[in-house]
């Protein structure tokens, strides 16, 4: 994005808030307090890039991803790098799948809305009123721009200023299966644009082009990112961005308080003075650097609780060429089976009608169905036959299933992560219900052959928030319970991880945290 | 259309046209079509706008864009041509061409990407016999004599003289003055491609003793062969042998490696296709060199994992890309996925300790083979010599490695282009310079006009129903 001209501050200087992260967390937050006045400055460990600077390679795309290893242990470990974790001006905005349906309140209630004897731990709440997220949606919504099916099956409310976008083949097929099976599905809230629009400070988004090339990285803004919504209002507003500014430290004074960041750039070390700071490197980051600092860790729940949703698949093999590459990848949603009448576990799934690049689907061939030799290569070839669906699932949190710091140390001197998740039974019984409805509508609509492909995403919950201070690291504003002037904008604070995919919940709940340090 | 195999882009020296490609063509005969090219002011070609080698360049590239079928070529360039051609190389291997299917350089006593090493006393003689216009016949025939090791026989030698007696005095002063003293190796850089290069050893600067000096460094695949008896004049001295070698570079690499239709290749050269991931797909639809010695892995590890490779990701007989080597390539640069399995070591250590532990079990029969990969799937332990190899931790820690490299192979295989083109995926069009840069239809079983015919049928023949009836009219409206 366009940085040059921007408004600049020394780094004696002691600025209002410093922001660690330009992604969903960061980029609106840093928006809203620059816009009220307040002089603030972003580091970005990641470089800052230009439209041409995104390839619809899958081999070089991950330029976007945060590719310094993490290290992935349990008996399920999530992958890292493009699966799930940005890197650069716009930070998981840039790859992500800008899926956006709205958090049920169902999911914000887990705790007390479930029977309880499902398993050992049935969820937190979240201190927040699901009413008043929804406030703080639809400016997000209005903002970067997110199509949609008005009305809206599971929300009479609900308005969305742009049609949908253009539907697939799989997402035909979906509707087609879904139909024939009595399940609701729609065209899927999506923040790609329906229409060209001239986006304010940051000029001309192009209307949807039907690439499924998104999570590679998009050319034409019809994707919204941070870099082409919040961010540029944010340097309008007399924000600061720093790329490929890594921090690895944060000083404070004799009271606790923080007084400075200290990061990387360029091979030699800067400190930024700061009045607040707010981290907003996500669910990875976040816990590591709090964990290499020592700090807000009182309750020792930093880095526990860590959550990745169910992202179970399944693919059917039809007779006509699907190429489900094309188009945006995920058109079509069901929220029929967030608490399914038969469920024998808490919580519950979004489904949405899948394409996939081809080395994305190899990569779930092999880690996700094991495959190997001939049968590999006769998936492959089938692929362009093959249409999926896939979940976004309920994840509870499970003791061993956390991040701590390894021994060994990043290219920046910070210790790796080591994150370590094994799916408990809650997991696997939304994992199988949802193989078997999708196994139902593929063949509802008519696949010869289907396939369970395994896998999670997203990285939530390591610092999560709580009214409680010793049940989690901030409250539900975002503060941290031990040192006053410290926030943390990110999914790290998911204290439920919601049926409904992270990235709308996420920039709303930044709004909302800015307005509580504004208050 | 011809029946040939695909193309050579024949790029000629100073003094000579399109017609220098002759000997070469005749010698080939119908398995390839040549194609020479006038350069600017040789031949019947108009003087460029300005002397520099660029200009020759975009010259060359404008006429390889019109000709190229979209099928595999070689580039055979001879002196001047040779400076020119690496420039082309470059060019289309960044993807900044229209054009693809680059496979390999002959190249022919060629000039240097650095300033060709040039007497100043031979840079002044022929400078000399263009001051008034065009060289004379006595001048054409010194040019010829210095260049020859022995004379060219009578047809050859008249048709060379009038070649040089074409040359525009503009172009050739160009040549002495400019282009020749141009360094462009920033511009052409390290081209990793199959390359052989052809020098006489009666030659003086651009002689067989000077190539390995000159080029080495901008080709590392080069193979260099001196010429006895020869001089300068490839094209007229040797026509044979350079055929020969020609072929027997084709040999070692079209045929050898998967193959991409003609009309996926335009599609790649289309605007449609964005210029770095064209330049991608040019340089991993290049052979892979069979003398790859590897900087990751020991000799005997990538033996191991070539055997892997085989077995995992199996590729049709013949055609294949060396999995094993590319992987190889990016352990040793560092790329990886951005995580690791916990407990493992760094991606190139984990290899090196995965495939050690694999070769010291590894079995002769196919069948053994299977079963030991099938073991390591399961996490069972596999035996071996190492130390503690057979406790669960390193089975567990064997397993997940391998869950790694049959990752790394399926992502490699599927990342060449001819994967693409055979899985049918065509992705890689979008995001170009189109006016509409990604798709219009989406739905099953049709595709947008400039698809390839087989990725399903235009919406306009849906009442007409699909098949290969179709195939005609539709290259007649993708044409």
């Amino acid at each position: 994005m366009k940085l040059q001209g921007m408004r600049t501050y020394d780094h004696d200087e002691i600025v209002d808030v410093v922001v660690i992260g330009t992604g969903a967390g960061g980029a609106p937050l840093l928006a809203r307090l620059a816009q009220r006045g307040l002089r603030v400055v972003a580091l970005e460990a990641g470089p800052n890039l230009d439209p041409e600077d995104f390839t619809n390679d899958e081999v070089e795309a991950p330029r976007i991803n945060w590719m310094s290893e993490r290290l992935s242990g349990g008996e399920t470990p999530t992958a890292f790098g493009p699966n799930n974790s940005g890197f650069g001006v716009g930070g998981g905005t840039l790859h992500w799948g800008a899926f956006t349906p709205r958090p049920d309140i169902r999911d914000m209630r887990l705790h007390t809305g479930s029977d309880a004897d499902a398993g050992a731990d049935s969820g937190a709440d979240w201190p927040i009123e699901h009413a008043d997220l929804t406030r703080y949606i639809v400016k997000v919504e209005r903002t970067i721009g997110v199509s949609g099916p008005t009305p809206y099956p599971w929300d009479a409310e609900r308005t969305y200023l742009e049609p949908p976008v253009d539907r697939n083949a799989p997402a035909d097929l979906m509707a087609l299966g879904c139909s024939r099976l009595g399940i609701r599905a729609t065209d899927a809230p999506a923040a790609i644009l329906n229409h060209d629009r001239e986006q304010p400070h940051h000029g001309p988004r192009r209307g949807s082009q039907n690439l499924g090339s998104i999570h590679q990285g998009e050319r034409f803004g019809t994707k919204a990112t941070t870099a082409n919504t919040y961010l540029p209002a944010a340097v309008a507003a007399g924000a600061e961005i720093r790329p490929d500014s890594m921090v690895h430290g944060i000083e404070r004074d004799a009271l606790g308080r923080v007084t400075a960041v200290v990061y990387r750039r360029g091979g030699e070390e800067f400190r930024q003075r700061c009045a607040a700071l707010v981290l907003a490197g996500g669910g990875i980051e976040t816990p590591r650097l709090l964990l290499n600092t020592g700090l807000a860790n009182s309750s020792g729940m930093v880095g526990r609780n860590f959550l990745a949703h169910g992202a179970v698949q399944v693919w059917g093999r039809f007779d006509e060429q699907i190429r489900g590459y094309r188009g945006y990848p995920s058109a079509l949603i069901s929220e029929d089976f967030v608490r399914p009448a038969d469920a024998s576990f808490v919580g519950g799934y979004l489904l949405q009608s899948l394409g996939v690049m081809p080395l994305t689907f190899a990569t779930s061939l092999v880690r996700g169905a094991g495959l190997w030799g001939a049968e590999l290569v006769d998936a492959l070839d089938a692929w362009r036959y093959s249409a999926g669906i896939g979940i976004n699932g309920e994840c509870l949190p499970r003791e061993n299933n956390r991040l701590v710091l390894s021994d060994e140390r990043d290219e920046w001197g910070v210790p790796r992560a080591v994150v370590t998740f094994t799916q408990g039974p809650n997991e696997k019984a939304i994992d199988d219900h949802a193989a078997g409805t999708m196994t139902s509508i593929l063949e509802a609509a008519g696949a010869r052959e289907t396939r369970v492909l395994p896998r999670t995403a997203h990285t939530l919950g390591t610092c999560r928030m709580s009214t409680d201070p010793g049940e989690g690291v901030v409250d539900g504003d975002g503060r941290s319970h031990d040192i006053p002037n410290l926030w943390i904008s990110d999914n790290s604070t998911f204290p439920s991880s919601l049926s409904a995919n992270p990235g709308l919940a996420q920039m709303a709940l930044a709004l909302r945290t800015a307005d509580r340090m504004l208050a | 259309m011809t029946a040939a195999e695909g193309t050579i882009f024949f790029l000629p020296g100073l003094g000579f046209g399109a017609a220098a490609a002759e000997p070469i063509a005749e010698a080939i005969g119908d398995r390839l079509r040549v194609v020479g090219m006038d350069l600017p002011g040789q031949g019947q070609a108009p003087d460029a706008a300005d002397g520099t080698v660029g200009a020759m360049v975009d010259a060359a590239l404008t006429r390889i864009e019109t000709e190229s079928d979209g099928g595999p070529w070689l580039l055979v360039a001879h002196s001047m041509g040779g400076k020119v051609g690496a420039l082309v190389a470059a060019r289309v291997l960044s993807g900044r061409a229209n054009v693809f299917g680059l496979a390999g350089a002959v190249l022919l006593a060629p000039s240097p990407p650095t300033p060709e090493p040039m007497d100043d006393d031979k840079r002044s003689e022929m400078l000399g016999w263009v001051e008034n216009g065009s060289l004379s016949a006595a001048d054409a025939r010194t040019f010829l004599d210095q260049n020859v090791a022995s004379p060219l026989d009578g047809t050859r030698e008249q048709d060379a003289l009038a070649q040089v007696q074409r040359t525009s005095p503009l172009s050739w002063r160009r040549w002495l003055d400019t282009g020749s003293r141009e360094d462009v190796s920033d511009a052409v850089g390290v081209l990793d491609l199959p390359v052989v290069v052809l020098a006489g050893e009666d030659d003086a600067d651009l002689g067989a003793a000077a190539q390995p000096h000159l080029l080495s460094g901008v080709y590392p695949r080069a193979r260099f062969v001196s010429l006895p008896g020869t001089g300068h004049l490839l094209p007229y001295e040797r026509p044979d042998e350079v055929a020969a070698e020609i072929v027997r570079l084709w040999n070692e690499t079209v045929p050898v490696s998967p193959e991409l239709s003609p009309e996926w290749g335009r599609l790649i050269a289309s605007d449609r296709t964005p210029v770095e991931t064209r330049g991608l797909l040019a340089r991993r639809a290049l052979a892979d060199d069979p003398g790859h010695q590897p900087s990751a892995l020991s000799s005997a590890q990538l033996t191991i994992l070539r055997a892997l490779a085989d077995l995992l990701v199996p590729q049709p007989a013949g055609r294949r890309i060396d999995l094993a080597a590319r992987i190889d390539a990016d352990l040793a640069s560092g790329s990886g996925d951005g995580w690791r399995p916990a407990g493992l070591p760094d991606d190139a250590s984990a290899y090196r300790q995965g495939l050690d532990a694999i070769a010291r079990v590894w079995p002769d029969s196919a069948d053994d083979q299977k079963r030991l990969i099938r073991c390591i799937l399961e996490g069972e332990p596999i035996g071996g010599a190492g130390g503690d190899a057979d406790s669960d931790t390193d089975a567990d820690l064997l397993k997940h490695w391998f869950e790694d490299l049959r990752t790394d192979l399926a992502r490699t295989w599927v990342a060449h282009p001819a994967t693409m083109a055979r899985l049918g995926f065509d992705g890689f069009a979008t995001s170009g310079a189109a006016a509409v840069p990604g798709y219009v239809n989406l739905g099953a079983g049709v595709r947008d006009p400039w698809e390839p015919a087989g990725l399903g049928h235009l919406k306009t023949e849906e009442a007409d129903e699909a098949g290969g009836a179709d195939d005609a009219r539709e290259a007649g409206e993708t044409a």
